[in-house]
């Protein structure tokens, strides 16, 4: 009896130890997914060992970019932001002054570079009025949505604020290169015991002003700016001598907003951490005894960012034109400090991005301006290399559309791209294994199960009614939610 | 896990490992008095069907936690009902077995 007892209970608690282990299992798996640590860049410490994905097996010689001609520097005018800008002053002159210059004028009676880059382009300049119509629109309309959105403004607008005007930091370059890098450089100046040395300390001391990721890159002709150079305004340049390294930064934005994309996110929040981090290694490596000068974002960059970074070891660039990282995907921004303090450059990686994005086209299938290309390979030559072409004109026009209260961004293909999820054990098995696996079965088994498990709302849904319904890509997390905390 | 505490994740996980051990010895006198001759590959099989099973639902709710619900119940559905007809030929495998030996 005794032993029937015995056995009926090991047999019970067997079972019972069973369902509660298989509950255990959701009960750990519930608290990873939602555990906020588990966003890169915003776990405890931004030297916490599981925030680097191990690149060693993925470095590769050459980087993944692929030539094709001569490569070709970009001038100010191909810069989208520089050259609405150049329009922009044309078009909206300040107090009485009439504009010099009108859409009634046509593309023959703009300025040079201008006439050239319209000329090129067909259909650009008709794209930039329409953004400038939608930009009216979506002022007038904010009222309707200023409420909803109340945390959301305010809070982009608090980021916005170490951007604007005299007290931005860093300040500017206000002359050449070559007196402004060094202004500041400590006389004293102490040789690092190695160049590997020197790229260690330098990037321990950028994960310490608050960066998610530091790589080293040499720094490319081709990746610097022609015909406008801050600090000293319009002209053609050759590249400083003393650029020969740059320290490449990245930061993610909040997660939890960026996911909310368009309406709840902002581009700011990133970028002001990028211009503290760089503001403050610029005057550490001057503090060295080396020459530096920062490339920050929104736009005061000498560089093209995102291949520089694939230069540093940090990433690959995907079909949405951004830099994918391994720890932070898509939801990647980019700074830089240019110095000549003798570094040792980081090697490229091959995680196999380019091979995902000619499966994948989320982004594509999810932009609300149909802005990225949807060709299966990466085959538009732009400036001697190829790439999937990003209609920057389209993508400004959804800047100008969503419902926010001024041009404030989309970022939806940051969102929706796959590899911009979460550093935890689901995400990091996919991150880990897709790249080992040379038959390519894992991606395809990855992506069917992202198209048809996970919700995509589809390009026009994200924008204001009556083209769509203001949807976000993810939920706005409660922080962001006006009616939480106020009465409205 | 427990962000608050560091003394309730590591309990936790003792506490899983104990849960396991139970459910394995459990499980070794259900096939016992079942009457089911098992070996080291039909026990890895078994392990494997359960680790598996632990790691769907696991799975599942991590997508769940991320606030993708709909993604999480797929994740558990779909992968779960393939889990559920491989645990049904796994037991119907060793029940017939069973039965050959038995009429030996
Ligand atoms: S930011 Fe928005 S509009 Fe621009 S490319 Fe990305 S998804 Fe398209
Ligand atoms: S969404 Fe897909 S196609 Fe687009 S960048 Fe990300 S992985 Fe590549």
């Amino acid at each position: 009896m005794n032993k029937i007892d015995r056995r009926k209970f090991i047999k019970s608690a067997g079972l019972a130890g069973g369902a509660l282990s298989l509950a255990g299992a959701a009960g750990a798996g519930y608290s990873a997914g939602a555990d906020k640590d588990s966003y890169t860049g915003y776990g405890r410490t931004n030297y916490g060992e599981d925030q680097f994905f191990n690149r060693k097996p993925f470095i590769v010689d050459n980087p993944t970019y692929v030539k094709k001609g001569e490569p070709v520097r970009i001038t100010a005018v191909e810069d989208i932001f520089k050259r609405n800008g150049m329009l922009s002053r044309l078009m909206f002159s300040r107090g009485d002054i009439e504009p010099a210059w009108k859409p009634a004028d046509g593309i023959d009676a703009l300025p040079g570079q201008l006439r050239d880059y319209y000329k090129a382009n067909p259909g650009a300049l008709e794209e930039f009025i329409k953004a400038m119509e939608k930009g009216r629109a979506q002022r007038a309309n904010w009222e309707k949505y200023r409420d909803k959105y109340f945390i959301a403004d305010a809070w982009s607008t608090a980021h916005s604020s170490p951007i604007r005007g005299r007290g931005a930091f860093p300040a500017e370059p206000r002359d050449r290169p070559e007196k402004s890098d060094f202004r500041g450089v400590n006389k004293v100046k102490l040789e690092p015991k190695s160049p590997s040395h020197a790229s260690e300390l330098i990037k321990k001391i950028c994960y310490s002003f608050g960066a998610s990721l530091a790589g080293i890159a040499k720094v490319k002709k081709e990746w610097v700016y022609q015909g406008s150079l801050r600090g000293v305004g319009r002209e053609d340049y050759e590249v400083p001598s003393h650029w020969k390294y740059a320290i490449v930064i990245a930061v993610p934005h909040e997660w939890d907003s960026m996911y909310a994309n368009p309406t709840y996110g902002t581009s700011y929040d990133a970028y002001s951490k990028l211009r503290f981090i760089a503001g403050k290694m610029e005057v550490f490596v001057k503090e060295l005894g080396y020459s530096s000068r920062p490339h920050v974002p929104p736009t005061s960059y000498d560089l093209v960012m995102p291949p520089l970074a694939i230069d540093a070891g940090l990433g690959e660039q995907g079909r949405n034109g951004i830099l994918i990282t391994p720890e932070l995907g898509a939801n990647t921004r980019l700074a830089a400090v240019t110095t000549d303090m003798p570094l040792e450059p980081d090697k490229p990686i091959d995680i196999g991005v380019s091979r995902f994005c000619e499966k994948c086209k989320i982004c594509a299938e999810e932009c609300p301006g149909g802005a990225i290309d949807f060709s299966d390979k990466a085959e538009t030559v732009v400036r001697g290399y190829k790439r999937w072409k990003i209609d920057q004109n389209k993508c400004f026009t959804i800047w100008n559309s969503v419902a926010t209260s001024h041009a404030r961004g989309c970022r939806v293909c940051l969102s929706v791209c796959p590899y911009s999820r979460k550093n935890n054990w689901v995400h990091s098995f996919a991150r880990e294994v897709d790249p080992r696996d040379p038959t390519g079965l894992v991606a395809s088994g990855l992506l069917a199960m992202q198209k048809k498990f996970f919700n995509y709302p589809g390009g026009q849904e994200y924008l204001p009614p009556p083209d769509g319904n203001n949807r976000t890509f993810g939920e706005a997390p409660e922080w962001m939610k006006t009616d939480e905390w106020f009465k409205i | 896990m427990f962000s608050n505490s560091n003394i309730l994740g590591p309990l936790f996980w003792i506490i899983m490992g104990v849960l396991y051990m139970v459910f394995i010895t459990g499980l070794v006198v259900w096939l016992k008095d079942l009457n089911i001759k098992m070996n080291w590959w039909k026990w890895s099989l078994v392990l494997l069907w359960f680790i598996l099973l632990s790691i769907i639902i696991a799975g599942g709710f991590t997508l769940i936690g991320e606030n993708e619900m709909r993604a999480g119940l797929l994740f558990i559905a779909v992968p779960g009902a393939v889990m559920i007809v491989a645990g049904v030929a796994l037991s119907r495998f060793l029940f017939r077995n069973r039965h050959e030996k038995q009429n030996n």
